[in-house]
């Protein structure tokens, strides 16, 4: 049984972080962990969502990602709802070293980690 | 400067290797999240909002340039060019690789440091006074005591799951520059009536969601009784200290819920059980740990400032410079530097890896290889010869290092908040880069005089906002950023926590704010008047009138 807890309202995208360099990635159509927001699925589908949970556990248990959680996502924006999880999304308004996550984001387009899943 | 021996040298590297293991372990799936959160922790690895986050500890804030070559190196090859000064004399980076920390470990371990004590429910880093050892109004070198308590407090089995983090704070000089009243434990060198030296312990001090000034525990120790009766304390929280709720866990609320007297008596029959003996350090380790923070090897300049009086004439930049950011020195022809991490446009307690390795040269060069990192998210080389501190000024210039704004209104202690960390509500960094773009002006800033703002991103309070003379703390409202300001604050021997003023400012709506209360300020303060003591002799009502429009 699943131990992610979902309790939000409206469109749902599943987040977590990778758990080898630590970025914040969210679980996209083809069952991947993508860095980039606009990659991850949103659904509002309880069956979808239970397969969105099931991805989490089972890609947690084999040390591909760490703490995965449901977000609640706008409907009409297609943003993160909560003010937290929109910085999460777009990385630090200041950033004194390297590029963020945004700015690499738009020059190298979104990294995936792990093997491709089945989509079922 | 403490230096490695035999013992320190095995101790860390078999920690880091013990921690090699265990992410080793972590990534073949041996150890699950839970298991390996406690672990990391206790290596100073946080997973915060972005990214993995690593805190390295400075203790006392003292350290060479040789470790802040390496702690440059670590942050060219491992992170992004960069580090982070944090209100607890520490340096964190905020982006490293979980696989990457083993060798950071390692690497760190070859410059003897570590990031032990700088997580996790134990006791903390001990922190002290940046200027231990220079300042003219200390009556002793806190650092050997501070050293003692690492040696005694590193990876205490006792004290390694205690209800919550303990953290402890020593000055050895009359105006507290540690905080000492904010600290679980805040110890003071005193000297008694026989003219001995010894410690006056504070208890109960902290910020957080309940800030609280600590009271004295006990008038007098002597520094031979120290950790025995450091340990009754701590015995008595470990007993005592809740553990039923995080947020009512530290020793605050224990010595607040039992009272101090009962809290006190606790303690003196805990310690008159101990045989003080047996933790008791004899003389001669106290002589040893000592030694190695005596006294360097001053010159005797005290008739060669010539070129220095001739530089502050002729180059007027280099002149308020020198008013806001030199200390004075115990010995005279020399002075105490004070490096601003607090640029117009960076972030506070930022620097970058080059900027590290010119402050590594200007150590060697000037100050006997020693730096201090401060609380107030500063750099200083506590022993410069007068003489030369116009060429180093220069140097700090080339680097841009030699903002002349230390105590100023631009020299705001400021968490990471939103922007990094997984507990903030709201964004603290640019709050801060705004108030210092308001009042950029050098000669407002000096006409302002000193001034503590202090910004937190969460009720954690990690940016001091409690002891600010204004703090700021932010929340967030319905997906929007709002500022609760409080004012009177008091991080020294005077110390108080600040008083809110009412309902929080937006964004925009707080830089205004400030400004107008400086303005206020600026009309009332009678001559020679802090903003503190202006705003202590009229009260709350006039700011709040300028804050609210209710005049």
């Amino acid at each position: 049984m699943s131990t992610l807890k979902h309790k939000g309202k409206g469109p749902q995208a599943l987040t977590a972080n990778g758990l080898r360099t630590g970025p914040v990635v969210y679980l996209s159509a083809d069952y991947t962990w993508n860095t980039a927001f606009e990659n991850a699925m949103l659904t509002e589908d309880p069956l979808v969502i239970a397969r969105m949970s099931e991805a989490g556990d089972r890609d947690e248990e084999e040390n591909l990602i760490v703490g995965p959680y449901f977000i609640d996502v706008d409907a009409e924006t297609h943003l993160p709802a909560r003010y937290r999880e929109r910085f999460r999304a777009q990385g630090p308004s200041y950033d004194p070293g390297k590029p963020t996550y945004a700015e690499l984001l738009m020059k190298d387009g979104a990294q995936v980690i792990g093997q491709q899943r089945e989509g079922n | 400067m403490y230096r490695y021996d035999e013992f320190d040298h095995t101790f860390v590297r078999a920690r880091s290797q013990q921690f090699k293991r265990q992410v080793e372990r972590r990534l073949d799936g041996s150890l699950s999240e839970e298991q390996f959160r406690p672990l990391r922790l206790m290596n100073g690895l946080y997973l915060q909002l972005h990214a993995y986050m690593l805190r390295v500890a400075i203790p006392y804030g003292t350290f060479s340039g040789k470790q802040m070559r390496q702690l440059a190196m670590i942050a060219d090859k491992y992170d992004r060019g960069y580090g982070h000064f944090t209100t607890r004399q520490n340096i964190q980076y905020n982006w490293p690789d979980l696989v990457d920390v083993p060798a950071i470990l390692e690497d760190l371990a070859d410059v003897e440091m570590h990031a032990i004590q700088t997580s996790g429910n134990c006791i903390r880093n001990t922190t002290s006074d940046p200027w231990a050892g220079a300042a003219i109004d200390e009556i002793e070198d806190p650092r050997p005591i501070a050293e003692l308590i690492r040696q005694w407090s590193s990876l205490h089995p006792e004290f390694t799951y205690l209800p919550r983090k303990f953290k402890i704070a020593i000055t050895g000089a009359s105006n507290d520059r540690a905080a000492i009243r904010a600290h679980d434990i805040g110890l003071q060198i005193v000297q008694n009536d026989a003219g001995e030296n010894g410690l006056q312990v504070y208890v109960g001090g902290g910020l957080g969601r309940t800030p609280i000034i600590g009271n004295v525990l006990r008038e007098f120790i002597s520094r031979h009784e120290l950790l025995p009766y450091l340990e009754a304390i701590m015995r008595v929280y470990n007993r005592y200290g809740r553990r039923d709720n995080k947020y009512k866990a530290r020793i605050k609320i224990l010595v607040q819920e039992t009272g101090l007297e009962k809290f006190r008596d606790e303690v003196e029959a805990e310690y008159a059980q101990l045989e003080p003996l047996d933790i008791a350090v004899p003389q001669e380790e106290l002589n040893r740990i000592a030694d190695y923070f005596s006294a360097p090897d001053y010159d005797d300049v005290s008739s060669s400032d010539e070129g220095y009086d001739k530089a502050v004439i002729l180059h007027s930049d280099f002149a308020g410079w020198v008013r806001s950011n030199l200390s004075e020195h115990k010995i005279s022809g020399y002075t105490i530097v004070n490096i601003s991490l607090k640029p117009l446009k960076g972030a506070p307690g930022d620097i970058s890896a080059d900027q590290m390795r010119v402050v590594a040269d200007l150590a060697q060069e000037y100050s006997f290889d020693e730096i201090r990192a401060t609380h107030e998210q500063n750099l200083v080389l506590a022993n410069v010869k007068k003489s030369d501190v116009y060429a180093l000024y220069q140097k700090l210039v080339v680097a841009e290092l030699a903002t002349g704004n230390i105590g100023l209104i631009s020299d705001i202690i400021c968490c990471p908040g939103m922007d990094y960390c997984a507990l903030a509500t709201a964004r603290s960094i640019p709050v801060g880069q705004a108030i210092s773009e308001r009042f950029s002006d050098p000669e407002r800033q000096r006409v302002i005089g000193e001034m503590k703002i202090k910004i937190s991103g969460c009720i954690n309070a990690c940016g001091h906002h409690h002891i600010g003379h204004i703090g700021i703390l932010g929340l967030e409202k319905a997906g929007v950023e709002t500022y609760q300001v409080k004012l009177g604050g008091d991080a020294t021997s005077t110390a108080e926590v600040g008083k809110v003023t009412g309902k929080g400012f937006s964004f925009d709506e707080l830089i205004d704010a400030i400004e107008r209360m400086i303005d206020l300020y600026l009309r009332e303060r009678d001559t020679g008047e802090r903003f503190l003591d202006t705003y202590r002799r009229i009260g709350m009502e006039p700011f709040k009138g300028v804050l609210y429009g209710t005049d």
